[in-house]
Protein backbone atom coordinates (compact mmCIF):
# COMPACT_ATOMS: atom_id res chain seq x y z
CA UNK A 1 0.00 0.00 0.00
CA UNK A 2 1.26 3.40 -1.11
CA UNK A 3 1.07 6.17 1.74
CA UNK A 4 0.16 9.15 -0.64
CA UNK A 5 -3.20 10.37 0.53
CA UNK A 6 -3.86 12.71 -2.53
CA UNK A 7 -4.41 12.10 -6.09
CA UNK A 8 -4.42 15.38 -8.08
CA UNK A 9 -4.12 19.04 -7.28
CA UNK A 10 -6.95 20.64 -8.92
CA UNK A 11 -5.93 24.32 -8.30
CA UNK A 12 -2.96 26.32 -6.04
CA UNK A 13 -2.40 29.81 -6.19
CA UNK A 14 1.57 30.16 -4.98
CA UNK A 15 1.73 31.09 -1.12
CA UNK A 16 -1.61 31.23 -0.17
CA UNK A 17 -4.00 28.15 -1.60
CA UNK A 18 -4.43 24.94 -2.81
CA UNK A 19 -7.41 22.51 -3.53
CA UNK A 20 -6.37 18.56 -4.20
CA UNK A 21 -8.46 15.59 -4.46
CA UNK A 22 -8.55 11.77 -3.47
CA UNK A 23 -10.50 8.96 -4.76
CA UNK A 24 -11.31 6.25 -2.36
CA UNK A 25 -11.78 2.96 -3.31
CA UNK A 26 -12.26 -0.57 -1.86
CA UNK A 27 -8.48 -1.14 -2.90
CA UNK A 28 -7.33 0.64 -0.11
CA UNK A 29 -6.31 -1.99 2.23
CA UNK A 30 -6.83 -1.07 5.53
CA UNK A 31 -10.18 -0.42 4.83
CA UNK A 32 -10.62 -4.07 5.41
CA UNK A 33 -9.58 -2.98 9.16
CA UNK A 34 -11.59 0.13 9.12
CA UNK A 35 -13.83 -1.28 9.86
CA UNK A 36 -14.66 -4.55 8.99
CA UNK A 37 -19.09 -3.62 7.61
CA UNK A 38 -18.36 -0.46 7.73
CA UNK A 39 -15.29 0.53 5.70
CA UNK A 40 -14.86 4.58 6.09
CA UNK A 41 -11.40 6.36 5.65
CA UNK A 42 -9.52 6.76 9.00
CA UNK A 43 -9.78 10.65 10.50
CA UNK A 44 -5.82 10.38 11.05
CA UNK A 45 -5.50 9.91 6.86
CA UNK A 46 -8.00 12.86 5.94
CA UNK A 47 -5.46 14.73 8.33
CA UNK A 48 -3.22 13.10 6.17
CA UNK A 49 -4.70 14.89 2.76
CA UNK A 50 -4.74 18.35 4.44
CA UNK A 51 -1.29 18.17 5.85
CA UNK A 52 -0.23 16.65 2.29
CA UNK A 53 -1.72 19.33 0.39
CA UNK A 54 -0.78 22.10 2.44
CA UNK A 55 3.25 20.61 2.05
CA UNK A 56 2.90 20.97 -1.41
CA UNK A 57 2.04 24.51 -1.32
CA UNK A 58 5.14 24.90 0.78
CA UNK A 59 7.10 22.82 -1.40
CA UNK A 60 6.07 25.10 -4.30
CA UNK A 61 6.83 28.16 -2.23
CA UNK A 62 9.79 27.49 -1.63
CA UNK A 63 10.93 26.25 -4.91
CA UNK A 64 11.51 22.34 -3.30
CA UNK A 65 14.09 24.59 -0.48
CA UNK A 66 13.91 22.08 2.31
CA UNK A 67 14.06 17.57 1.99
CA UNK A 68 11.92 17.29 5.25
CA UNK A 69 7.93 18.72 5.57
CA UNK A 70 6.45 17.41 8.85
CA UNK A 71 3.62 17.98 10.73
CA UNK A 72 4.67 20.29 14.06
CA UNK A 73 0.95 20.71 15.87
CA UNK A 74 -2.53 20.18 14.76
CA UNK A 75 -5.31 21.35 16.53
CA UNK A 76 -9.27 21.36 16.91
CA UNK A 77 -9.08 18.76 13.62
CA UNK A 78 -12.87 17.75 14.02
CA UNK A 79 -14.53 14.58 11.79
CA UNK A 80 -17.99 15.52 10.89
CA UNK A 81 -19.25 12.87 8.83
CA UNK A 82 -18.02 9.45 7.10
CA UNK A 83 -15.86 9.20 3.88
CA UNK A 84 -16.63 5.77 2.05
CA UNK A 85 -14.94 3.67 -1.06
CA UNK A 86 -16.68 5.03 -4.07
CA UNK A 87 -16.14 8.60 -2.33
CA UNK A 88 -13.88 11.40 -3.14
CA UNK A 89 -12.87 14.22 -1.06
CA UNK A 90 -11.32 18.03 -2.33
CA UNK A 91 -9.51 19.03 0.43
CA UNK A 92 -8.87 23.19 0.61
CA UNK A 93 -5.75 24.59 2.52
CA UNK A 94 -5.00 28.19 2.76
CA UNK A 95 -1.82 29.48 4.33
CA UNK A 96 -2.22 31.69 7.43
CA UNK A 97 1.41 32.13 7.07
CA UNK A 98 4.85 30.57 4.98
CA UNK A 99 8.47 31.70 6.10
CA UNK A 100 11.46 30.11 5.95
CA UNK A 101 11.16 26.79 8.28
CA UNK A 102 7.45 26.64 9.86
CA UNK A 103 3.85 27.40 8.31
CA UNK A 104 0.85 27.05 9.37
CA UNK A 105 -2.70 26.54 7.67
CA UNK A 106 -6.48 26.30 7.81
CA UNK A 107 -7.90 23.17 5.95
CA UNK A 108 -11.46 21.69 5.25
CA UNK A 109 -12.34 18.73 3.46
CA UNK A 110 -15.98 18.60 1.26
CA UNK A 111 -16.91 15.59 -0.08
CA UNK A 112 -20.67 15.67 -2.12
CA UNK A 113 -21.60 18.80 -0.87
CA UNK A 114 -20.78 18.05 3.11
CA UNK A 115 -17.97 18.72 5.24
CA UNK A 116 -15.85 15.56 6.40
CA UNK A 117 -13.20 17.09 7.93
CA UNK A 118 -11.70 20.73 9.48
CA UNK A 119 -8.05 21.22 10.72
CA UNK A 120 -5.84 23.93 12.15
CA UNK A 121 -2.39 22.80 11.90
CA UNK A 122 1.54 24.13 11.76
CA UNK A 123 4.47 22.27 9.49
CA UNK A 124 7.98 22.66 9.94
CA UNK A 125 10.24 22.40 7.16
CA UNK A 126 14.39 21.86 7.10
CA UNK A 127 17.21 19.83 5.34
CA UNK A 128 18.69 16.77 7.68
CA UNK A 129 21.80 18.67 6.37
CA UNK A 130 21.16 21.35 8.60
CA UNK A 131 22.00 19.21 11.29
CA UNK A 132 24.49 17.24 9.78
CA UNK A 133 26.39 18.21 7.01
CA UNK A 134 27.31 14.92 5.83
CA UNK A 135 22.98 13.95 4.95
CA UNK A 136 23.14 16.87 2.07
CA UNK A 137 22.84 13.95 -0.56
CA UNK A 138 20.45 12.52 1.35
CA UNK A 139 18.45 15.99 0.96
CA UNK A 140 18.96 15.60 -2.34
CA UNK A 141 17.74 12.31 -3.20
CA UNK A 142 14.16 13.00 -0.82
CA UNK A 143 14.16 16.55 -3.17
CA UNK A 144 14.33 14.84 -6.27
CA UNK A 145 12.01 11.93 -5.41
CA UNK A 146 9.19 14.40 -4.12
CA UNK A 147 9.85 16.32 -7.47
CA UNK A 148 8.88 13.64 -9.50
CA UNK A 149 5.50 13.02 -7.64
CA UNK A 150 4.62 16.88 -7.92
CA UNK A 151 4.78 16.19 -11.77
CA UNK A 152 2.04 13.41 -11.33
CA UNK A 153 0.02 15.14 -8.72
CA UNK A 154 -0.11 18.49 -10.65
CA UNK A 155 0.04 17.16 -14.22
CA UNK A 156 -3.65 17.78 -15.91
CA UNK B 1 -1.18 -3.77 5.15
CA UNK B 2 -3.09 -4.22 8.42
CA UNK B 3 -4.66 -1.21 9.96
CA UNK B 4 -3.01 -2.04 13.41
CA UNK B 5 -0.40 0.91 15.06
CA UNK B 6 0.55 -0.44 18.44
CA UNK B 7 2.09 -3.59 18.96
CA UNK B 8 1.36 -4.72 22.40
CA UNK B 9 0.30 -3.20 25.63
CA UNK B 10 2.88 -3.52 28.35
CA UNK B 11 0.76 -1.76 30.95
CA UNK B 12 -3.71 -1.58 31.65
CA UNK B 13 -5.41 -0.01 34.49
CA UNK B 14 -8.58 -0.41 33.56
CA UNK B 15 -10.70 2.99 33.31
CA UNK B 16 -7.88 4.79 33.96
CA UNK B 17 -4.32 4.80 32.28
CA UNK B 18 -2.38 2.31 29.43
CA UNK B 19 0.23 2.18 28.08
CA UNK B 20 1.41 0.33 24.74
CA UNK B 21 4.67 -0.02 22.47
CA UNK B 22 5.57 0.10 18.87
CA UNK B 23 8.41 -0.76 16.95
CA UNK B 24 8.84 1.17 13.32
CA UNK B 25 10.73 -1.18 11.03
CA UNK B 26 11.68 -0.85 7.63
CA UNK B 27 9.38 -3.72 6.93
CA UNK B 28 6.44 -1.46 6.85
CA UNK B 29 5.71 -0.08 3.30
CA UNK B 30 4.23 3.07 3.89
CA UNK B 31 7.78 4.37 5.18
CA UNK B 32 9.33 3.98 1.40
CA UNK B 33 6.33 7.12 0.30
CA UNK B 34 7.23 8.80 3.90
CA UNK B 35 9.91 9.71 2.72
CA UNK B 36 11.47 8.58 -0.60
CA UNK B 37 15.24 8.24 0.75
CA UNK B 38 14.73 8.94 4.18
CA UNK B 39 11.88 6.99 5.72
CA UNK B 40 10.21 8.49 9.12
CA UNK B 41 6.84 7.60 10.75
CA UNK B 42 4.48 10.00 9.81
CA UNK B 43 2.88 12.01 12.43
CA UNK B 44 -0.55 11.10 11.71
CA UNK B 45 0.08 7.41 12.09
CA UNK B 46 1.49 8.36 15.70
CA UNK B 47 -2.05 10.33 16.19
CA UNK B 48 -3.60 6.56 14.98
CA UNK B 49 -1.03 4.39 17.50
CA UNK B 50 -2.56 7.03 20.18
CA UNK B 51 -5.98 6.74 19.01
CA UNK B 52 -5.88 3.19 19.78
CA UNK B 53 -4.13 2.51 22.39
CA UNK B 54 -6.88 5.42 24.52
CA UNK B 55 -9.43 3.86 22.40
CA UNK B 56 -9.29 0.12 23.85
CA UNK B 57 -8.57 1.94 27.18
CA UNK B 58 -11.94 3.64 26.73
CA UNK B 59 -13.80 0.87 25.18
CA UNK B 60 -12.67 -1.14 27.97
CA UNK B 61 -13.96 0.50 30.58
CA UNK B 62 -17.53 0.19 29.13
CA UNK B 63 -16.86 -3.47 28.16
CA UNK B 64 -16.38 -2.90 24.61
CA UNK B 65 -20.29 -2.46 24.38
CA UNK B 66 -19.82 0.93 22.53
CA UNK B 67 -18.49 1.56 18.82
CA UNK B 68 -15.75 4.18 19.76
CA UNK B 69 -14.79 6.47 17.30
CA UNK B 70 -11.90 9.63 16.81
CA UNK B 71 -14.72 12.14 16.60
CA UNK B 72 -11.94 15.52 17.46
CA UNK B 73 -8.00 16.23 18.10
CA UNK B 74 -7.56 18.10 20.61
CA UNK B 75 -4.33 19.20 20.00
CA UNK B 76 -1.49 16.91 18.53
CA UNK B 77 2.06 18.28 18.86
CA UNK B 78 5.44 17.09 18.05
CA UNK B 79 8.89 17.68 18.99
CA UNK B 80 10.87 15.31 17.18
CA UNK B 81 10.52 12.53 14.65
CA UNK B 82 10.67 8.95 14.93
CA UNK B 83 13.03 6.26 12.58
CA UNK B 84 12.75 2.57 11.10
CA UNK B 85 14.61 0.70 14.58
CA UNK B 86 12.55 2.79 17.22
CA UNK B 87 10.31 1.15 19.47
CA UNK B 88 8.15 4.18 20.71
CA UNK B 89 6.29 4.24 24.12
CA UNK B 90 2.46 5.55 24.13
CA UNK B 91 1.28 6.29 27.38
CA UNK B 92 -2.37 7.44 27.54
CA UNK B 93 -5.31 7.99 29.95
CA UNK B 94 -8.97 8.88 30.27
CA UNK B 95 -9.67 12.82 31.34
CA UNK B 96 -13.32 11.99 31.15
CA UNK B 97 -15.70 9.57 30.31
CA UNK B 98 -19.80 9.70 29.76
CA UNK B 99 -22.59 7.74 27.84
CA UNK B 100 -21.42 9.73 24.71
CA UNK B 101 -17.85 10.50 24.54
CA UNK B 102 -14.27 10.38 26.40
CA UNK B 103 -11.95 12.54 26.47
CA UNK B 104 -8.16 11.27 27.20
CA UNK B 105 -4.52 12.73 27.18
CA UNK B 106 -1.46 11.07 25.77
CA UNK B 107 2.36 11.17 25.32
CA UNK B 108 4.18 9.02 23.25
CA UNK B 109 7.75 8.76 24.29
CA UNK B 110 11.44 7.11 22.61
CA UNK B 111 13.37 6.48 25.49
CA UNK B 112 13.67 9.72 27.87
CA UNK B 113 12.72 11.77 24.59
CA UNK B 114 9.29 13.33 24.34
CA UNK B 115 7.94 12.97 20.77
CA UNK B 116 4.56 14.28 20.98
CA UNK B 117 1.56 14.99 23.13
CA UNK B 118 -1.60 14.32 21.83
CA UNK B 119 -5.11 14.82 23.27
CA UNK B 120 -8.06 13.17 21.85
CA UNK B 121 -12.02 12.93 22.08
CA UNK B 122 -14.07 10.03 21.11
CA UNK B 123 -17.68 9.66 20.45
CA UNK B 124 -19.67 6.64 20.94
CA UNK B 125 -21.14 6.76 18.10
CA UNK B 126 -24.83 4.54 19.08
CA UNK B 127 -25.30 7.01 21.95
CA UNK B 128 -24.61 9.88 19.45
CA UNK B 129 -25.26 9.76 15.99
CA UNK B 130 -29.15 9.78 16.30
CA UNK B 131 -30.78 9.10 12.98
CA UNK B 132 -27.72 6.98 11.97
CA UNK B 133 -27.88 3.65 10.99
CA UNK B 134 -25.09 1.52 11.91
CA UNK B 135 -24.48 -2.10 11.46
CA UNK B 136 -25.40 -3.82 14.96
CA UNK B 137 -22.48 -5.75 15.76
CA UNK B 138 -19.71 -4.02 17.57
CA UNK B 139 -16.91 -3.38 13.94
CA UNK B 140 -14.33 -1.08 15.98
CA UNK B 141 -13.19 -3.85 18.65
CA UNK B 142 -12.75 -6.70 16.45
CA UNK B 143 -10.92 -9.58 17.44
CA UNK B 144 -7.71 -8.21 16.27
CA UNK B 145 -7.57 -5.49 19.07
CA UNK B 146 -9.16 -7.77 21.43
CA UNK B 147 -6.29 -9.81 21.01
CA UNK B 148 -3.66 -6.89 21.98
CA UNK B 149 -5.48 -7.61 25.63
CA UNK B 150 -4.79 -10.99 26.05
CA UNK B 151 -2.39 -11.49 28.50
CA UNK B 152 -2.65 -8.09 29.56
CA UNK B 153 -2.79 -7.54 33.62
CA UNK B 154 -5.97 -5.85 33.61
CA UNK B 155 -6.05 -4.31 36.63
CA UNK B 156 -9.17 -2.90 37.95
CA UNK B 157 -8.57 0.79 38.85
CA UNK B 158 -8.79 0.95 43.19
CA UNK B 159 -9.49 -2.15 43.64
CA UNK B 160 -6.00 -3.96 43.30
CA UNK B 161 -7.93 -6.97 42.28
CA UNK B 162 -7.15 -8.35 38.40
CA UNK B 163 -9.80 -8.56 35.74
CA UNK B 164 -9.59 -12.27 34.71
CA UNK B 165 -8.01 -12.54 31.36
CA UNK B 166 -9.33 -11.26 28.11
CA UNK B 167 -9.95 -13.14 25.19
CA UNK C 1 -15.77 28.10 45.71
CA UNK C 2 -17.24 31.39 45.47
CA UNK C 3 -16.70 32.61 42.51
CA UNK C 4 -17.37 36.36 40.90
CA UNK C 5 -19.37 36.75 37.74
CA UNK C 6 -16.08 38.47 35.83
CA UNK C 7 -14.13 35.49 37.17
CA UNK C 8 -16.22 32.61 35.98
CA UNK C 9 -16.36 34.82 32.05
CA UNK C 10 -12.63 34.36 32.11
CA UNK C 11 -12.28 30.92 32.76
CA UNK C 12 -15.33 30.16 30.45
CA UNK C 13 -13.58 32.33 27.86
CA UNK C 14 -10.29 30.06 28.19
CA UNK C 15 -12.53 26.84 28.04
CA UNK C 16 -14.00 28.48 24.52
CA UNK C 17 -10.95 29.05 23.23
CA UNK C 18 -9.10 25.76 23.81
CA UNK C 19 -12.17 23.98 23.06
CA UNK C 20 -13.09 25.84 19.94
CA UNK C 21 -9.77 27.05 18.38
CA UNK C 22 -10.79 30.82 18.58
CA UNK C 23 -9.03 33.84 19.89
CA UNK C 24 -9.66 35.22 22.76
CA UNK C 25 -11.40 38.64 21.44
CA UNK C 26 -13.77 36.56 19.34
CA UNK C 27 -15.49 35.32 22.98
CA UNK C 28 -17.70 38.06 24.15
CA UNK C 29 -20.12 37.85 26.47
CA UNK C 30 -22.91 37.92 23.49
CA UNK C 31 -21.28 35.73 21.46
CA UNK C 32 -23.12 32.54 20.13
CA UNK C 33 -21.36 29.25 20.51
CA UNK C 34 -22.95 27.87 17.45
CA UNK C 35 -22.82 30.77 14.76
CA UNK C 36 -20.04 33.30 16.33
CA UNK C 37 -17.99 30.38 17.41
CA UNK C 38 -18.79 27.79 14.98
CA UNK C 39 -19.07 24.52 18.12
CA UNK C 40 -21.07 21.22 17.29
CA UNK C 41 -21.86 18.22 18.45
CA UNK C 42 -18.51 16.92 19.98
CA UNK C 43 -17.24 20.46 20.65
CA UNK C 44 -20.76 20.28 23.21
CA UNK C 45 -18.97 16.96 24.86
CA UNK C 46 -15.18 19.00 24.78
CA UNK C 47 -17.14 22.16 26.62
CA UNK C 48 -18.68 20.42 29.15
CA UNK C 49 -15.32 18.24 30.01
CA UNK C 50 -13.17 21.25 30.37
CA UNK C 51 -15.80 22.58 32.39
CA UNK C 52 -16.08 19.91 34.64
CA UNK C 53 -12.74 20.18 35.39
CA UNK C 54 -12.34 23.94 35.32
CA UNK C 55 -14.87 24.51 38.01
CA UNK C 56 -15.17 20.99 39.86
CA UNK C 57 -18.57 20.07 39.09
CA UNK C 58 -20.74 17.67 37.37
CA UNK C 59 -22.32 18.86 34.22
CA UNK C 60 -25.59 16.77 32.88
CA UNK C 61 -24.44 17.43 29.57
CA UNK C 62 -28.47 17.72 29.02
CA UNK C 63 -28.51 20.61 31.96
CA UNK C 64 -26.06 22.97 29.65
CA UNK C 65 -27.08 21.56 26.17
CA UNK C 66 -30.63 20.43 26.54
CA UNK C 67 -31.63 21.28 22.40
CA UNK C 68 -30.75 18.24 21.49
CA UNK C 69 -33.18 16.10 23.24
CA UNK C 70 -35.39 18.91 22.44
CA UNK C 71 -35.16 18.95 18.99
CA UNK C 72 -35.72 15.27 18.39
CA UNK C 73 -38.99 14.78 20.11
CA UNK C 74 -42.05 15.47 18.04
CA UNK C 75 -43.98 16.32 21.39
CA UNK C 76 -41.37 19.63 21.50
CA UNK C 77 -41.46 20.39 18.21
CA UNK C 78 -44.14 20.82 15.66
CA UNK C 79 -43.59 22.51 11.87
CA UNK C 80 -40.01 23.83 12.40
CA UNK C 81 -41.29 25.40 15.56
CA UNK C 82 -41.06 24.55 19.26
CA UNK C 83 -44.96 23.99 20.58
CA UNK C 84 -45.96 25.76 23.85
CA UNK C 85 -44.93 21.74 25.81
CA UNK C 86 -41.26 22.63 23.92
CA UNK C 87 -41.25 26.01 25.35
CA UNK C 88 -42.13 25.23 28.18
CA UNK C 89 -39.50 22.52 28.93
CA UNK C 90 -37.13 24.65 27.76
CA UNK C 91 -37.41 27.53 29.97
CA UNK C 92 -37.73 24.78 32.90
CA UNK C 93 -34.22 23.36 31.92
CA UNK C 94 -32.63 26.51 31.91
CA UNK C 95 -34.54 28.84 33.88
CA UNK C 96 -31.32 31.33 33.42
CA UNK C 97 -31.67 31.79 29.98
CA UNK C 98 -33.29 35.14 28.17
CA UNK C 99 -35.72 33.57 25.78
CA UNK C 100 -36.73 37.36 24.21
CA UNK C 101 -37.72 37.68 20.78
CA UNK C 102 -37.64 33.60 20.73
CA UNK C 103 -40.69 32.86 23.05
CA UNK C 104 -43.05 34.76 19.98
CA UNK C 105 -41.23 33.06 17.75
CA UNK C 106 -39.70 29.84 18.79
CA UNK C 107 -37.88 28.66 15.47
CA UNK C 108 -35.91 25.37 16.02
CA UNK C 109 -33.57 26.66 13.89
CA UNK C 110 -33.06 29.78 15.65
CA UNK C 111 -32.72 27.87 19.05
CA UNK C 112 -28.49 27.58 18.43
CA UNK C 113 -28.74 31.73 18.75
CA UNK C 114 -30.21 31.12 22.23
CA UNK C 115 -26.82 29.74 23.41
CA UNK C 116 -24.50 32.56 23.90
CA UNK C 117 -21.04 32.42 26.48
CA UNK C 118 -23.36 34.31 28.70
CA UNK C 119 -25.62 30.89 29.23
CA UNK C 120 -22.63 29.27 30.03
CA UNK C 121 -21.72 31.79 32.33
CA UNK C 122 -24.78 32.12 34.20
CA UNK C 123 -25.52 28.30 33.99
CA UNK C 124 -22.11 28.15 35.94
CA UNK C 125 -22.52 31.12 38.14
CA UNK C 126 -26.25 28.72 39.57
CA UNK C 127 -24.41 26.16 40.17
CA UNK C 128 -21.75 27.16 42.09
CA UNK C 129 -23.46 29.70 44.08
CA UNK C 130 -26.38 27.05 44.53
CA UNK C 131 -27.30 26.40 48.17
Amino acid sequence: MRFILIDKIVSLQSGMEIKAVKNVSLAEEYLADHFPTFPVLPGVLLLEGLIESASWLVREAENFAHSMILLSEARNVKYKSFLAPGGRIEYTVEARTIEENVSSFIGFGVSDDERIVEAKFALRHFNLADENPSMAAVDAKVIENMKKRWNILSSG
Amino acid sequence: MRWIWIDKFVEFKSGERAVAVKNVTLAEEHLHDHFPGFPVMPETLCIEAMAQTSGILVGEARNFQEKVILAKIKKAVFYDYVKPGDTIKLTAKIDSIAPEAASTSGKITLGEKLIAEIDLMFSHIDQNLAGRKFPKENFVFTDMFKSLLQGVFVDNAGSGTPKSEQT
Amino acid sequence: MAMSRDQIFGEVQEVLVNALGVDDDEVTAESTLMGDLGAESIDFLDIVFRLEKTFEMKIPREELFPAESLMNSSEFVSNGKLTATGLAELKNKMPYIELGAFEKDPDINKLGDLFTVNTIVSYVDSKLNAA
